[in-house]
């Protein structure tokens, strides 16, 4: 709550200092004085700034964020519109980077310093060090252009045609799972490593419980932490982050919301956005707490 | 280990610092000493001479480049790469190779910068937030946590919305987006250290906080920042690269990898070079600050794990 009052405060004055007048900017050359007048009282924007600040808050604590300067929509709405794309995007990319992280993380774990285990760490590192908007290019120029299997970006809603919805979908899942996922092999690796060396492991071992047994039961689940967290980390990520893939495929998220709102100085919508995401974040890390206490009952105490 | 108890890391409420554990650490390995160990890991030596060429490359980018970065020749429009342009030309006719050469100086100094500015006050934060404990930790590491719970990539072009666009802002805009990542690095480190035998001694004859700081605490707490700041600068070089390519980092006519692609993108039918060669040369260093940290992380601090926290990815 208190770092959600603090990210409320810096949003507010970032968005403030902002140079520009955006009634200014959105009026552009049908400018005259008595519009502009009215428009900057209709918005708040005559009073002082402190006032503005707890009038904003208070409504957005009953989820009302307020107007945007361009398009009269309320942000409320807006946001509501490009929701279902970035979650879409969010939850497509973490299956993608699990799908990869967690088997190739454990297979080099149960192998180290072998082939297999080198290649892993080659790979993640490459992943990880990739620019995703230029993973993003050269796919659209393979995929989309050469072999021309695929639409090179935009977004479909899965209610009006899942197959354009899933074709559409694929590219930009795969370059951000790929990023999130090298990370996640990495943490998956160590981790696994480190169960593996635990004493109990070593006990079950000796008790001579069946290798299957002893990697579901002793190794896996106390794997399971790390994994829940850097998980955690990069869903907030996606959630938030991935304004570059989004600019690349066309993708009408959250992030090409808000960059678009940093450039028409729209304060609403640009405060609305990244207090959500400050909400997002805040909240899983929730879900991780949860989860953590759901897997290890010693946390539960 | 010397019998004494470890003093483990207080239990931190938030996810993402649970990767790190800062236990006990061999002692403080010498300057020499750990050259001498990363010149025998052969990735992290491969690393450090490809970056040391990179930023001789950066140094000395006037003499190298075979033409200036804004030399416009519109009968050379998108040549492919060719002997006489080895990475072909953009479609003003500029040579490719000569703009990325001339681009890893912006790239390197918006790095630097960023990653300086976020080290040095990160750390401090850290530092202090870790020594004193209490209420200054409460308050630091309670700030931090705002901070932090920013997207990344928005709060650094939120900055960039303030301050406008261009090199500085842009070193500005990443390093701020650092800070938290290394205070929670330099506190989680400083807290294991700051009860060792040889600090608690040192204050037993009457040292002075200052001094117990820069010579016990900052010394043998330094091995995570130092993996830290090699991680950071391939994430920031990813950051400004990324920025560019929104138009809000580096501005044209100045070639910066990142703005070249995105230039080069609206001709990536037609011209593949464009964009292609700018990548290479982001993924390059990236790839190389990267491989360098992995190998300073396991000289210096064996125990450490990744801590990938925010920051670009």
């Amino acid at each position: 709550m208190v770092v959600l009052a603090g990210v409320s405060v810096i949003v507010f004055a970032l968005v403030h200092l902002v140079p520009g007048d955006p009634i200014r900017l959105a009026l552009g050359t049908r400018f005259d004085q008595a519009t502009y007048d009215a428009l900057r009282a209709r918005s708040g924007l005559d009073q002082p700034l402190v006032e503005q600040f707890f009038g904003w808050f208070g409504r957005a604590l009953g989820g009302d964020l307020g107007v945007s300067f361009r398009s009269g929509e309320t942000v409320t709405s807006l946001i509501a519109e490009r929701l279902p794309a970035t979650l879409t995007l969010a939850f497509a990319s973490i299956l993608v980077a699990l799908l990869i992280a967690v088997p190739l993380g454990t297979i080099s774990a149960l192998r180290p310093r072998s082939f297999v285990d080198r290649v892993a760490t080659v790979l993640s590192q490459i992943g990880i060090s990739v620019p995703e908007f230029w993973m993003a290019i050269v796919l659209i120029l393979v995929f989309a252009g050469t072999l021309g299997w695929l639409p090179s970006g935009g977004y479909v809603p899965l209610t009006e045609d899942p197959g354009a919805w899933a074709q559409r979908l694929l590219l930009p899942a795969v370059v951000t799972g790929v990023v999130s996922g090298s990370v996640i092999t990495r943490f998956v690796r160590s981790s696994v490593l480190e169960a593996l060396g635990a004493d109990h492991v070593r006990t079950a071992q000796a008790k001579g419980l069946p290798q299957r047994q002893v990697f579901t039961w002793h190794v896996l689940r106390n794997a399971l932490l790390p994994l829940v967290t850097v998980t955690g980390v990069q869903l907030a990520y996606l959630l938030s982050g991935v304004v570059v893939v989004e600019i690349v495929f066309s993708w009408p998220g959250l992030g090409q919301l808000a960059l678009q709102a940093v450039q028409a100085r729209d304060y609403p919508v640009l405060q609305g956005a990244i207090l959500l995401f400050a909400v997002v974040f805040l909240l899983i890390n929730l879900v991780v707490d949860l989860l953590y206490t759901a897997i290890d009952p010693r946390i539960r105490r | 280990m010397t019998g004494q108890p470890v003093p483990q890391t207080a239990p931190s409420p938030d996810a993402t610092e649970a990767g790190v554990r800062s236990t006990q650490r061999p002692p403080r390995p010498r300057w020499r000493e750990t050259l001498g160990l990363l010149a025998r890991n052969p990735t992290a030596a491969v690393a450090a001479t490809v970056l040391l060429l990179i930023v001789l490359m950066a140094v000395f980018d006037e003499t190298l480049a075979p033409a200036g970065p804004n030399e416009i020749s519109v009968e050379d429009r998108l040549q492919a790469p060719s002997w006489e342009h080895p990475f072909g030309t953009d479609d003003l006719g500029r040579d490719i190779l000569s703009r990325v050469i001339l681009g890893a100086g912006v790239s390197l100094r918006v790095g630097f910068l960023a990653v300086a500015f976020a080290l040095v006050v990160g750390a401090l934060i850290g530092l202090l937030a870790g020594f004193y404990g209490r209420w200054v930790d409460d308050v630091l590491m309670r700030f931090m946590d705002i901070l932090f719970a920013f997207p990344a990539v928005l709060l650094a072009i939120a900055v960039l919305a303030v301050r406008g666009p261009g090199a500085g802002n842009t070193a500005l805009a990443i390093g701020i987006v650092y800070i938290p990542v290394f205070a929670r690095v330099t506190r989680a480190s400083v807290l294991g250290v700051r009860e060792e035998v040889y600090v608690r001694a040192s204050r037993s004859v009457g040292a002075s906080d200052l001094r117990l700081l820069t010579r016990h605490v900052l010394p043998n707490a330094a091995p995570p920042i130092i993996v830290q700041t090699s991680i950071s600068l391939a994430f920031a070089v990813l950051a400004e690269a990324a920025l560019s390519f929104l138009g809000l980092g580096t501005q044209p006519p100045n070639p910066s990898w990142g703005l070249m692609l995105a230039e080069g993108r609206g001709f990536i039918d037609i011209a593949w070079w464009l964009a292609f060669f700018p990548g290479m040369a982001i993924f390059l260093t990236v790839l190389c600050f990267n491989l360098l940290g992995d190998g300073l992380r396991d000289v210096l601090d064996p125990r450490q794990r990744t801590l990938m926290a925010g920051g670009g990815r």
